[in-house]
């Protein structure tokens, strides 16, 4: 098997008295889609925290690519291709999708200490800009600024932030919220478009996405993982009907 | 051009007309009050850098302006007095050419700055505005208590320094070095502003969780555009301090720096041309209501008030509106 | 040097440390509820210290002209709050430092214009001249004493009103949930007015006390204002433990590092050298004291970062 892009093992850790995260591990292979899910409150937002960086555990190490980025920071991880999305569309509002864009890459290649030229002058950045601009399907909203968006837009916008770093793997934090029906369609295509770039750990809500697009599925409740596996075998599995999918399944 | 623009190049020329026409009628004292403001812009152009572009609200930049005023004074005052600078461990003559005097104000603003910002910036907010303040008050303290140049009294430097191939002494002739090196100050602005770092900045500004998961370091983004905030205030100093020919704690004191920041703001936070008009109309008013009563900070207070609460955006922001993206 | 000299000045510092208090606190408890950064405190400070001197110097009671110190500033306080400062609560910090370095202009020139440009002096009153005699044999200013007895009263009625009163509960409420103290049908902007106006109170009655000791004269305000922005530095923004302990930090600091540090340089630099240096370095020794707060614990001591 090959070895895993990411790699987290037995990661902790308790704000006071609360374990948040309570030996979490799990692995991210080249070309899948690993679906975290779990009900609200499960933990989902601090894992991600720890492995993006912006947390740091008590215990446990994250490996990316077969590094150990564990005592690195955000920055770092990103720049080592960790490419996240927020849960709430964090893109620069004043900017135009171009500019939020070309951000991303000039971040992605360590050039925001240039400071002569017009970043919107530079061919090779714009058109870096422009082709993932054009996989998410904005191109003709690329001048309008970011903050002026409709939500839907606004989500792709930041996967388009997210391909620019030309990452080894994506983490999603709720790609889907708050889309209507036919968002979530186009949303759900251009995930499993986005596959073939890196490998992609989707934290999602979405039932319908998670079963669509995911070749594994692991369920996190209380900061723990209490079930891991393919879409059937998580839907059979007894132990997460109960705890998370019982009722949702039965609506 | 946009009606922005067009506001500048009016702004640019008017700062330019009036002290030529003042001088053809002979009213050296409106070409000094024409030279003060394009000083002062320098200043709070450099400001604008900080608090527009990256959003950081210092109220200690008075530290800067008067850094670059002392360092004209350090490299000035043992030339007037016939001494060397220091003797050890190399002996080195002072100065009294201004191209080495804003080298090195702009290099001593940018020190304190990268000094104050390292530390400032590991707080935000409402933080950094208190952590700036108080670092411009130790050091208007420090210039009080330490003797060597003139204490609280400050240092006189009786002859205006010199620029090759200009008689400084002339106030048409200063007024222009002063317009020139304000024009090239805003020149660098925006080209900062359009380059990769000022998009950096503010992503930086706007949003600094994001900013770092792309992979750029907020706080490195930051501390470099404070750095070259407090350079260009340093330099402004130097001129200041020029100007004057003279330099005293005064610059230092937080109503310099409250000062420095109620120009951008009267002119338009993040406004190319902001600092400008927020300094003449600062000046005008000084002399227009300071004619009139001797309580005239009373009026520019109300003043003050009236626009932070009800015309926000200031002179550019309010006559050029809502500013488009550029390109 | 001798031990004596050294109690005396570890109490000035005390005593410098408790009027820095009461300035912080309001401070710091506008910002905690309000998350209101306000400039224009010092100028409280100063109308505290005005109305003290002028109602004493017409009535020639110090006890009078302090419940005008308190009256004053409440007032004042209350006013500004009603006409500027509730505009500004959703506003950002930058329209906010603008708007009350504004009020500090008018303030400052409104003061001039009725007081005229001249310092004022506020005697301390007869009952508390003189010094008295500690243990130990040393002889001490009774004001100043009294002063350190009044700031560390102030002190532990705050924590009384905040720790156990209905008003207190607000507060704190209000500093952890603007829209659920709302919810809970506290009449949230009357709660502001008050707190505002305690605030107020407090630094227009620091400055009526420490107006006896300097003169009283427009732009006394600011100095204290921003010592009172590093007390809250040190101290953790919204804390009012932590403004006490900022700020005897801050005055015991400052005054012994004005004592000592001239003494320390003479012992390897030559006297008059040693007093400048010495001098200068303790004018900015409680900067360093901010800075190295800054780098250990950038949310201050008690500070919730």
């Amino acid at each position: 098997m090959t070895e895993p892009v990411l790699d987290v093992r037995n990661l902790q850790l308790s704000f006071g008295a609360l374990k948040a995260t309570d030996g979490v591990s799990l692995t991210l292979r080249p070309g899948e889609i690993h679906a975290l899910i779990g009900p609200n409150g499960a933990g989902k937002s601090t894992l991600i925290g720890l492995i993006a960086g912006t947390l740091t555990p008590d215990a446990g190490q994250v490996f990316l690519s077969g590094r150990d980025v564990t005592g690195t920071d955000v920055v770092a991880r990103a720049r080592a291709g960790l490419a996240r999305s927020f849960q709430v569309s964090a893109v620069a509002g004043e900017l135009t999708v171009l500019q939020n864009v070309v951000l991303a890459v000039q971040g992605a290649r360590g050039q925001s200490f240039r400071f002569f030229r017009p970043a919107l002058g530079q061919a090779d950045l714009c058109e870096a800009a422009e082709a993932h601009i054009a996989r998410v399907g904005l191109s003709d909203r690329r001048a309008v600024q970011a903050g002026d968006l409709a939500h839907g837009e606004r989500r792709r916008l930041e996967l388009a932030m997210a391909l620019a770093l030309c990452p080894r793997a994506f983490v999603l934090d709720e790609p889907m919220a708050g889309m209507g029906p036919d968002g979530a369609r186009e949303m759900t295509a251009l995930l499993d478009d986005l596959r073939h770039e890196a490998p992609i750990l989707l934290v999602e809500h979405d039932m319908d996405a998670v079963f669509a697009l995911a070749d594994r599925v692991s369920v996190l409740v209380s900061g723990r993982v209490i079930a891991s596996g393919t879409v059937a075998e998580i839907r059979a599995d007894a132990e997460v009907q109960r705890a998370y999918l019982g009722e949702e399944m039965l609506e | 051009m946009g009606r922005e623009g067009v506001l500048n190049w009016v702004v640019a020329l008017a700062l330019l007309a009036v002290p030529l026409a003042a001088h053809a009628l002979d009213e050296p004292f409106i070409v000094t009050l024409a030279t003060k403001v394009a000083i002062l812009a320098l200043a709070g152009v450099g400001l604008n850098i900080a608090l527009g572009l990256g959003g950081m609200v210092s109220l200690g930049h008075a530290a800067f302006f008067g850094i670059g005023g002392y360092a004209m004074a350090v490299l000035a005052a043992p030339v007037q007095a016939y001494e060397p600078l220091m003797t050890w461990p190399v002996e080195l003559p002072g100065t009294k050419s201004m191209p080495v005097i804003w080298l090195a104000a702009t290099l001593a603003g940018g020190l304190a700055a990268l000094a104050i910002g390292a530390l400032s910036l590991r707080t935000s907010g409402v933080y950094f505005i208190m952590i700036t303040l108080a670092f411009g008050q130790m050091l208007y303290y420090f210039a009080i208590s330490w003797p060597a140049y003139g204490g609280e009294d400050g240092i006189s430097i009786y002859v205006r320094n010199g620029f090759p191939g200009l008689n400084t002494l002339d106030p048409i002739q200063f007024c222009a070095l002063a317009y020139g090196v304000l024009m090239a100050a805003l020149l660098f602005s925006r080209m900062l502003a359009r380059s990769c770092f000022g998009l950096a900045l503010s992503g930086a500004r706007q949003n600094p969780a994001r900013s770092a998961a792309l992979g750029i370091r907020p706080y490195s983004v930051k501390l470099t555009a404070f750095v070259i905030s407090g350079a260009i205030t340093g330099l402004a100093g130097a001129l200041f301090a020029d100007l004057n020919r003279f330099v005293s704690p005064a610059m230092l004191s937080w109503q310099t720096s409250g000062e420095i920041m109620v120009f951008v703001i009267l002119g338009g936070v993040a406004r190319l041309f902001g600092p400008v008009a927020g300094a003449a109309l600062f000046i005008l008013l000084e002399h227009l209501l300071g004619g009139v009563s001797d309580y005239w900070k009373l009026f520019l207070g109300l003043a003050l008030l009236g626009i932070v609460l009800f015309a926000r955006g200031g002179l550019i922001g309010t006559l050029a509106g809502r500013e488009v993206a550029h390109d | 040097m001798s031990v004596m000299l050294l109690i005396e000045q570890a109490l000035n510092g005390l005593q410098y440390g408790v009027m820095l208090f009461l300035m912080a606190a309001g401070l710091t408890l506008v910002f905690g509820v309000m998350g209101l950064i306000n400039l224009a405190h010092g100028s409280l400070f100063m109308v505290g210290a005005f109305a003290c001197a002028a109602v004493a110097g017409a009535t020639g009671s110090f006890w009078l002209g302090l419940a005008a110190s308190l009256a004053a500033a409440a007032a004042a306080g209350a006013l500004v709050e009603l006409t500027v400062i509730r505009r500004l609560y959703a506003r950002d910090h930058l329209d906010q430092v603008l708007a009350t370095f504004a009020l500090i202009l008018v303030f400052s020139e409104g003061t001039r214009w009725l007081f005229g440009s001249f310092p004022l002096y506020l005697d301390i009153p007869d009952a508390l001249a003189g010094p008295v005699t500690l243990p130990g044999g040393i002889d001490y200013p009774l004001y100043r004493l009294v002063l350190i007895g009044i700031g560390l009263a102030i002190a532990g009625a705050l924590f009384w009103l905040i720790g156990r009163t209905r008003l207190g509960i607000r507060i704190r409420a209000g500093e952890a949930d603007r829209e659920m103290i709302a919810a809970l049908g506290v009449d949230i902007s009357k709660l502001y007015t008050i707190v505002f106006a305690l605030g107020a109170a407090l630094a227009g009655l620091a400055g009526a006390l420490v107006g006896a000791l300097q003169s009283v004269q427009v732009g006394m305000g600011e100095p204290v204002l921003i010592l009172a922005f590093v007390v809250i530095v040190i101290g953790g923004i919204g804390s009012i433990k932590g403004a006490l302990v900022g700020a005897i930090l801050v005055g015991l600091t400052d005054t012994l590092g004005r004592f000592l540090l001239p003494i320390l340089f003479s012992t390897f630099m030559e006297t008059s050298a040693a007093t400048s240096v010495g001098a200068a370095l303790a004018s900015m020794l409680i900067y360093i004291l901010m800075a190295g707060v800054l780098v250990v614990r950038p949310g201050g001591l008690y500070g919730r970062a």
